[in-house]
């Protein structure tokens, strides 16, 4: 099952893009070929819980999934399975959280937290773990990013391979011609978050780009 | 600990108001010919009132070299050393051709944290709406500004 | 220009290839009456601040964008151009400036076209991405 894990819709403040256009250019890319089954949104510093996109997602034969891109003092993390709980416990607006308490609270609230680019220049984990600090918890991160500058998802698949992580793909798609350029495959059938969550832990799933998800495309 | 922003909060709702700006041929050519434009109606008068405009029609984001002309005020951020257009918004609503005057009136729309490249920024944004000399809105702009460290 | 009816998700409007010059640079800044010197027409500015050279203002990089836009759709038919300025754009360095159809309706009796619109360079940077809503006339008219 391909899914896109990492969008913004116009709920976030740099987007461009309606969940209904990112939908949309989802049936241009299946005409072309290309499989994209459903795509996660994760929103900059909050999460959307009063949203229900499932008309929307019925309309349009795509799974819509609800997650957060969360600032933190440690680079950006994407958070799955945000509970209402979670929310209360961490200010999704604080661009200064420790990222490593952010992993401690989703776990502990059944959700799951894990570094997006970590290749990114400036604000990515392998620039924190090169000024000395350390994430025992990490065990996924973002390896593909469809916003990514050159050398950037380089240095996440360098990380992965030194560190043992696995990686997840998304495409970071803030315009609607962006979504799907990355997606993470998985084995598992996924139809809500706490699928989703319950999927990253089981750990079978791989990070591909759009051109693999082509019929007759082996991956 | 969450970032608390400190600012000049009493400046939302007020409206900062700057102009008339002349809008003229001189004004118009030298902006089209900066950026290589060819489009005739654009470029020359003659072929602007063929086509039915009432003069040389301006580009469709032609104000935006207005909006720095308001003298915002310093909403007194505590935060960062310097400013870089971050985002910018134009929806032209009617036309702007040589000879038209046009009054900017702008005001403060949000202000928040966020991470990236650069490290931790404050974005600011401002809106402005532009009106002709009839009082018609002509274009509305919005402008996000992002203060880096 | 194309006529409403003709026009599909997909479609590609462009490329339109072009460059800034430091004298169109310095042209657009007299226009736009900024304080000098500033990190668009002076390099030892910009360095000062971080960036290779000098700059192209973000409102140019967005005049150049419209370019492509008034040339495919008309001098009028802009509605809405919305974008975020993602890198510095340098001087003298190949632009290409994309459109691509994203979605098609009609409103308040008008034919709208919504795109998104980027500026991008030689090795795929991408300076500046955003959305813009063309308004055409429909083959009836």
């Amino acid at each position: 099952m391909y899914l896109d894990m990492h969008s913004h819709s116009v709920s976030s403040d740099d987007s461009r893009a309606t969940v209904e256009q990112y939908l949309k250019w989802i049936q241009v890319l299946r005409k072309r070929g290309n499989t994209v089954d459903g795509i996660v949104l994760t929103e900059h510093r909050k999460f959307d819980a009063h949203l229900d996109y499932s008309s929307l997602a019925e309309q349009y034969n795509v799974l819509v999934l609800k997650g957060s891109e969360l600032d933190t003092r440690f680079g950006h993390f994407l958070v799955y399975g945000v509970t209402e709980p979670l929310t209360k416990e961490l200010d999704f607006a604080d661009v200064r959280m420790d990222a490593r308490e952010l992993m401690k609270a989703a776990s502990h609230h059944g959700a799951f937290a894990l570094p997006a680019h970590p290749g990114r220049f400036g604000i990515g984990l392998v620039d924190y773990m090169e000024q000395g600090e350390s994430f025992p918890d990490v065990g996924i991160v973002e390896l593909l990013n469809g916003g990514s500058r050159q050398g950037e998802n380089e240095r996440a698949s360098d990380l992965c391979s030194q560190h043992g992580y696995l990686g997840t793909g998304g495409s970071d798609a803030h315009l609607t011609s962006h979504i799907g350029t990355c997606l993470t495959n998985f084995e598992a059938t996924i139809a809500t978050e706490q699928d989703l969550v319950e999927a990253l832990h089981f750990g079978q799933f791989k990070p591909v780009w759009l051109q693999d998800t082509q019929k007759g495309a082996s991956t | 600990m969450v970032m608390e922003l400190e600012y000049d909060r009493s400046l939302y709702g007020k409206e900062h108001l700057a102009g008339p700006f002349d809008v003229t041929t001189e004004l118009i050519q030298a902006f089209t010919a900066s950026l290589s434009e060819t489009n005739p109606v654009f470029i020359d008068e003659a072929a602007a009132l063929a086509a039915g405009y009432k003069g040389l029609l301006a580009p469709p984001t032609f104000c935006t070299v207005f909006v720095s002309r308001v003298k915002l005020p310093d909403i007194n951020l505590d935060f960062g050393k310097m400013q870089v257009h971050a985002g910018q918004r134009v929806q032209p609503r009617g036309d702007i051709v040589a000879g038209d005057q046009v009054t900017a009136s702008s005001h403060l729309k949000d202000v928040y944290p966020k991470t990236g490249r650069s490290g931790t920024m404050v974005f600011v944004v401002w809106e402005t709406t532009f009106r002709n000399q009839h009082g018609e809105v002509v274009a509305d702009v919005q402008e996000s500004f992002a203060v880096k460290e | 220009m194309p006529d409403f009816e003709d026009v599909e998700l997909g479609d590609e409007i462009g490329p339109m290839e072009t460059e800034a010059t430091d004298d169109g640079v310095e042209a657009f800044c007299q226009v736009w009456e900024n304080r000098k010197p500033n990190r668009f027409t002076d390099s030892e500015s910009a360095t000062k601040v971080g960036l290779p050279g000098p700059i192209v203002p973000g409102i140019m990089a967005m005049a150049i964008m419209t370019r492509l836009l008034t040339d495919w759709a008309g001098a009028g038919a802009l509605k809405d151009l919305d974008v975020v300025f993602r890198q510095p754009v340098p001087h003298h360095k190949p632009l290409t400036v994309t459109a691509t159809v994203t979605d098609t309706r009609q409103e308040d009796g008008e034919n709208l076209v919504e795109c998104d619109v980027m500026l991008t360079g030689a090795e795929g940077e991408r300076y500046v991405g955003g959305k813009a809503i063309i308004a055409l006339p429909s083959s009836a008219d």
